[in-house]
């Protein structure tokens, strides 16, 4: 198993895509800086136009930590697209290229084999997050600096920026936890669909409907507390006046069990499955 | 015996790809599977590889290796991106094997191949992909290798040098080696036995030399003015340039050169025609 997943990560290195992927989280990050270096004033006046006629405001809004807050909302669709189409295609470019049929031709378990791939592409999606988080904190301190954190959520939140720093941070933990459950779902679909294109276009509409049916309203409590897409935005919540730590733990550990069942249904239907590309 | 698969059936729906095939295979020798394509000479071997599940029979490997068996279904599946060594590095790494430089340059080496390339499989020509694909398969030292079409796309001099390298492999290292083909061609200098696959069922098994003979009912006889020949013209010969096609039933081809050199006819060679429609057994192709 060891031996395997070191021989995925191995493949992970070589492969052209995964500098494509990493390109990409830091273009998405390198257009909102650029943005906001450009137009965030202007938005962040026209936020607070009606309260600046009540309250008088100190210092700099538009700092690294808003510009940390506004990267982090990349989590609702861009991040996890993107990981989305790399980690299905962990799989798929072996069906295209029939070296999954090469590698089963080996003395290679289908469990461990499907297994290494499930471990290889939660670790890439918790080192891309890595990634994310540590450029954008380095790239907006350097050039915005720090500041208070003014956030809409429920209405207009302020936070001091000792305070904004460390909500940020578990935004991104939080986050992560939703990152992985997307990146299983992308690696079972592979498994269900084997063909890259019917993957991405599936993984699309997955993560579409995702966003949607969490601000749709069930009228069902069951549904509305436990139904797999209004667990995935755990990172928001860290942003309220009062952190409701006990649903944040609640969303994180429901939708990790969502995780586990997606990659057992995504095991047992490979392990089940003919080797027929 | 080093592989055993009996009664081995398989369908897709309703219909029915192989029917109780039978396969018996002893060490070191070297087995061919003719048949046209869609016979089921790849779901075969693709079962005999544990890559599909069959819907009945046995298989049984005797062999005490980390790796029984190993193989290259159709063309050698390789990552294009990796260079020689990434790809022997990877395939070995997955079963647990460490490929030290002295285990590269061997593996190399077996299959005929330089440890000089380092660039990308994707600038490899298909022959040394298969050469590479070999090696691959060689890894850990099975017992036997199954070979499915491995002269497809290679240029005549890519299929005698494949075919040296299979000899040697089965000769020096006492490796079975079952290999396929839908050209008769291909096989028959190679293997030791030949199997017919044909409809899902092997027709006809045997020794590929005498198997062949028995297929064999018309004969290319060549050498100059041959449409002169009152023996060739008596047996209803079909004459073609410098040479005549003949398929003898009341006397025997020996006896028809024998009957062309007394009549002073210049006989330059004699090659044997495989009737493939008697090899295939007709119909069901």
């Amino acid at each position: 198993m060891i031996s395997l997943i070191r021989s995925e990560i191995y493949k992970i290195r070589k492969q052209s895509k995964t500098l494509y992927a990493l390109a990409a989280i830091l273009i998405i990050e390198g257009f909102v800086i650029v943005s906001a270096y450009y137009q965030g004033a202007g938005i962040i006046d026209l936020l607070l136009a009606n309260l600046k006629d009540s309250f008088e405001f100190k210092g700099n809004l538009l700092n690294g930590n808003l510009i940390i807050y506004l990267i982090l909302n990349s989590l609702w669709f861009h991040i996890p697209l993107i990981l989305m189409i790399i980690i299905s295609g962990f799989l798929t470019s072996e069906y295209k290229d029939r070296t999954l049929e090469t590698v089963m031709l080996q003395p290679v378990g289908k469990l461990n084999f499907i297994l290494s791939k499930y471990v290889v592409s939660i670790v890439f999606t918790l080192l891309i997050v890595l990634l994310l988080a540590v450029s954008t904190f380095l790239v907006s301190y350097w050039i915005f600096g720090r500041g208070d954190l003014v956030v809409y959520l429920d209405g207009l939140n302020f936070f001091k920026s000792d305070e904004a720093f460390y909500r940020l941070i578990y935004a991104f933990v939080s986050g992560a936890n939703s990152m992985i459950f997307f990146s299983v779902v992308s690696l079972t679909l592979a498994v269900i669909l084997k063909d890259a294109t019917k993957t991405w276009i599936v993984s699309a509409i997955f993560l579409i409907c995702s966003n949607l049916l969490l601000k749709i309203d069930f009228q069902n409590e069951f549904l509305n507390e436990l139904f797999f897409s209004k667990l995935t935005d755990s990172w928001q919540y860290f942003f309220y006046y009062k952190i409701p730590y006990s649903t944040i733990y609640f969303k994180n550990f429901m939708l990790f069990g969502y995780t586990l069942i997606t990659m057992i249904i995504g095991i047992i239907i490979f392990k089940r499955r003919d080797i027929q590309v | 015996m080093i592989l055993e698969a009996r009664n081995i059936s398989k369908s897709y729906g309703s219909l029915e790809v192989l029917k109780n095939v039978t396969l018996e295979c002893h060490k070191g020798k070297i087995y061919g599977l003719i048949g046209a394509n869609g016979t089921g000479k790849s779901t075969l071997f693709r079962i005999l590889l544990g890559l599909i599940k069959a819907d009945g029979g046995s298989i049984e490997i005797n062999s005490q290796g980390i790796k029984p068996i190993g193989g290259i279904i159709e063309k050698p599946a390789l990552y294009g991106y990796l260079s020689a060594y990434g790809n022997l590095k990877v395939f070995a790494r997955s079963q647990g094997l460490n490929l030290t430089k002295e285990l590269y340059s061997q593996s190399m080496q077996q299959v005929g191949l330089s440890t000089k390339r380092t660039d990308a499989v994707n600038n490899y020509s298909l022959g040394m992909k298969q050469r590479l694909g070999l090696a691959v398969a060689l890894l850990n030292n099975p017992d036997c290798i199954v070979l499915d079409e491995p002269f497809s796309g290679l240029d005549p001099m890519g299929i005698i040098a494949l075919h040296e390298l299979i000899k040697k492999l089965s000769r020096q290292n006492q490796i079975t080696i079952i290999i396929s083909s839908h050209i008769v061609g291909e096989l028959t200098d190679l293997c030791d036995t030949l199997c017919i696959l044909n409809g899902g069922e092997i027709i006809k098994k045997g020794p590929a030399a005498e198997l062949l003979n028995d297929s064999v009912t018309t004969y290319k006889i060549v050498g100059n003015n041959l449409e002169m020949s009152e023996v060739l013209q008596s047996i209803n010969a079909i004459f073609s340039k410098k040479s005549a096609f003949v398929s003898p039933k009341m006397i025997s081809i020996s006896e028809i050169l024998q009957k062309l050199i007394e009549e002073g006819q210049e006989v330059t060679a004699c090659i044997p025609q495989t009737d493939l429609k008697a090899l295939f057994g007709g119909e069901k192709i």
